[in-house]
């Protein structure tokens, strides 16, 4: 099974230093995060509770997404539905443009990765700039996240310092992180004080409110709504959770699961326009609704995007964010990548050793690596059931149920031994690579049984 | 129809059967015997500094003895000396080249370093823009945890927790304060 994931996953692996480090850090990153869960005596509660609350919201879904936005509106807020990417593009440019805004500062937002909104808005004239320092960094690189988290992770600090000597005239050959970080810093402050709007993304829309809230650890996404007046906010529809009470319960996971911390340093709570300014809410569903109906797979929708599930996984660790073919990497991104569109990200269900450490730590119980297992089971039903694993099988079921022929092939099992050697086994199907062939009996147990060999020593 | 419309009846036509909303009697949160005591060694882990107000002590002359260099200190509480009031000026940008601002907080989480600063202020930039802030809290209002903190606040539009010093990891994991935000948070106890 050659997929896309597996030949890229390969050429990662070519960089070994890289490779490993990355490999180390996201361990690192895991462990920092088991610290946490266990410094909390309730935390399993915690993850029933964020579970249950999660699959009681999305099956109210139409409910809490009214409440939700009746009460933005109460609170002045504007709110939109966009039923599609291209209906949540136009109604940002449309606000954007009604506005006169030329320069947008934009706060990490994985929607508007999903809906390629600054692709369309640089078409349209207007610049973007990213205010994570993560996401900003593979900006200027004109790159993609290779992790929804922590989104420059495939670089070094000398890329960066390289990248900063050109975009942002930093020292020559200086790569120290803190000072590249204040590099950064200052040259993120003129964005802010100029820009004339911010964008977010919302980790949470609270519906007995009409707020949403965002976690960021640099503050960005406050700078980003302090400065300019006018405020767009980018929400999925499945964000939505329904009180307070709800909210503590995500919030005390989300953070120590997703980086070990106790709590992100910001956690921002906008429940309406700034004295004097305007404040947008774009609800987007864009295949989220008919995911909903997908009986296997819609708990997907649980996820609250803490990325644990690619910090533990042994496949991400050591194959990059960049070998999936969907723009969410590792066992979520499969997933949701499946659900978007089987047919185009079909490649990614190879990237799960089915260890499903992924299932325990997400915080709100996505049993992931079952979904990838089940998605492995469909993949005849999008026509890419892989041609050698089609053969394999099918060969095994014609011997298997014929008795005499499966004792005869037993019989010639030893003479395998030399013949794989001499042809050199690692080499000839793609299951020997990077395994070895256990030597064969010289007798089956079968045959050994017959002849009295087989004795109970007891 | 109208997108609203359409997305709602989507999910509608897509719906499961509704699973009901969990009990919270099962979730016994974390507790301490000293919520103080906790707040403090949390907020330090979290990258911030602690100062207790012994009573008698002027907070500007304890604020001075934190920040003896800074020449802009932002400020719309009555009791601190500052040279700007984010009440009253014009616009946010004036507020950028603030050394030290002063806000107060109204509940503090043992459990994780975080306090409530509701914007209570015209422009908020002054918790973001200034380049330390301090933040006051009363004794009486540390609680242990996010539920109590949430059974606690009311947010008048605007509400941050902080936690610490703005901080970031994006280049080689490598930790430094001090991202876009302030670079260092002082939390007085008084």
């Amino acid at each position: 099974m050659a997929t896309r994931h597996s030949k890229a996953a390969r050429l990662f692996q070519k960089n070994r230093e890289k490779a490993e480090w990355q490999d180390n850090t996201l361990w690192g990153v895991r462990v920092k995060r088991d610290r946490m869960a266990k410094s909390l005596d309730e935390w399993e509660t915690l993850r029933d509770m964020a579970s249950a609350i999660k699959k009681h919201t999305v099956t109210n879904l139409d409910v809490y997404l009214e409440q939700f936005a009746e009460n933005a509106e109460k609170n002045g807020i504007i709110v939109h539905w966009a039923k599609d990417a291209e209906e949540f593009n136009e109604t940002v440019l449309d606000i954007l443009r009604s506005h006169d805004v030329r320069k947008l500062v934009k706060s990490k937002s994985m929607l508007t990765e999903e809906c390629e909104m600054n692709p369309y808005l640089e078409k349209n004239g207007i610049k973007v700039v990213e205010t994570d320092l993560g996401e900003r960094i593979i900006q200027l690189l004109d790159q993609k996240p290779s992790h929804i988290v922590m989104p420059a992770i495939h670089l070094t600090q000398e890329e960066v310092g390289a990248l900063f000597e050109k975009e942002l005239g930093s020292e020559k050959g200086n790569s120290d992180p803190a000072y590249l970080t204040y590099c950064a810093r200052k040259s993120l402050r003129d964005e802010f004080l100029t820009a004339d709007a911010g964008l977010t993304g919302a980790n949470f829309g609270v519906a007995q409110t009409g707020e949403i809230v965002i976690c960021t650890n640099e503050g960005n996404a406050d700078m980003s709504t302090s400065v300019p007046k006018l405020h767009i906010a980018a929400m999925g529809i499945e964000k939505v959770i329904p009180d307070y009470r709800s909210l503590a319960v995500f919030h005390r996971l989300l953070a120590r699961s997703a980086t070990g911390q106790p709590s992100t340093t910001f956690t921002s709570h906008f429940r309406g326009p700034r004295p004097g300014g305007e404040m947008h809410i774009i609800l987007v569903d864009n295949g989220r609704s008919r995911m909903l109906g997908d009986d296997l797979h819609w708990e997907t929708l649980k996820c609250i995007r803490c990325g644990a599930c690619m910090n533990t996984c042994p496949v991400y660790r050591r194959s990059g964010g960049y070998s999936y073919t969907y723009f969410i990497p590792g066992p979520v991104g499969v997933n949701l990548g499946m659900l978007r569109d089987g047919k185009k990200y079909h490649d990614n269900v190879s990237a799960c050793s089915l260890c499903c450490s992924c299932d325990n730590v997400c915080p709100a119980k996505v049993n992931l690596s079952e979904q990838i297992y089940a998605w492995r089971q469909q993949l005849r039903d999008f026509g890419k059931e892989p041609m050698s694993k089609k053969v394999m099988s099918g060969g095994m079921k014609f011997i298997f149920d014929r008795p005499g022929l499966y004792n005869a092939a037993i019989g010639c099992s030893p003479l395998i031994n030399a013949a794989a050697s001499a042809a050199g086994y690692a080499g000839l199907g793609l299951w020997g690579k990077g395994r070895d062939l256990p030597e064969f009996a010289k007798e089956s147990f079968h045959t050994m049984w017959k002849k009295g060999k087989v004795k109970n020593d007891k | 129809m109208t997108s609203k419309q359409n997305i709602l009846s989507e999910i509608r036509k897509h719906g499961r059967q509704p699973i009901e909303m969990p009990s919270f009697e099962t979730l016994s949160p974390v507790r301490y015997e000293d919520c103080l005591e906790q707040f403090v060694v949390t907020a330090r882990q979290v990258g911030g500094r602690v100062a207790l107000l012994e009573e008698g002590t002027d907070i500007n002359a304890l604020i001075r003895s934190f920040y003896p260099e800074a020449s802009v200190i932002a400020s719309s509480l009555p009791f601190v000396e500052a040279a700007l009031d984010p009440d009253t000026v014009a616009d946010a940008r004036e507020l950028n080249g603030t050394d030290v601002g002063v806000v107060k907080g109204e509940v503090a989480v043992a459990e994780n370093g975080c306090v409530w600063v509701p914007q209570t202020m015209k422009e908020r930039a002054v918790l973001f823009i200034s380049e330390c802030l301090v933040i006051i809290v009363d004794r009486k209002d540390i609680v242990n945890n996010m539920h109590e903190a949430y059974s606690r606040i009311d947010n008048p539009g605007y509400g941050c927790f902080i936690s610490g010093p703005s901080k970031t990891a994006d280049i080689a994991q490598a930790l430094v304060m001090g991202a876009q935000a302030a670079r260092d948070v002082l939390y007085v106890i008084v």
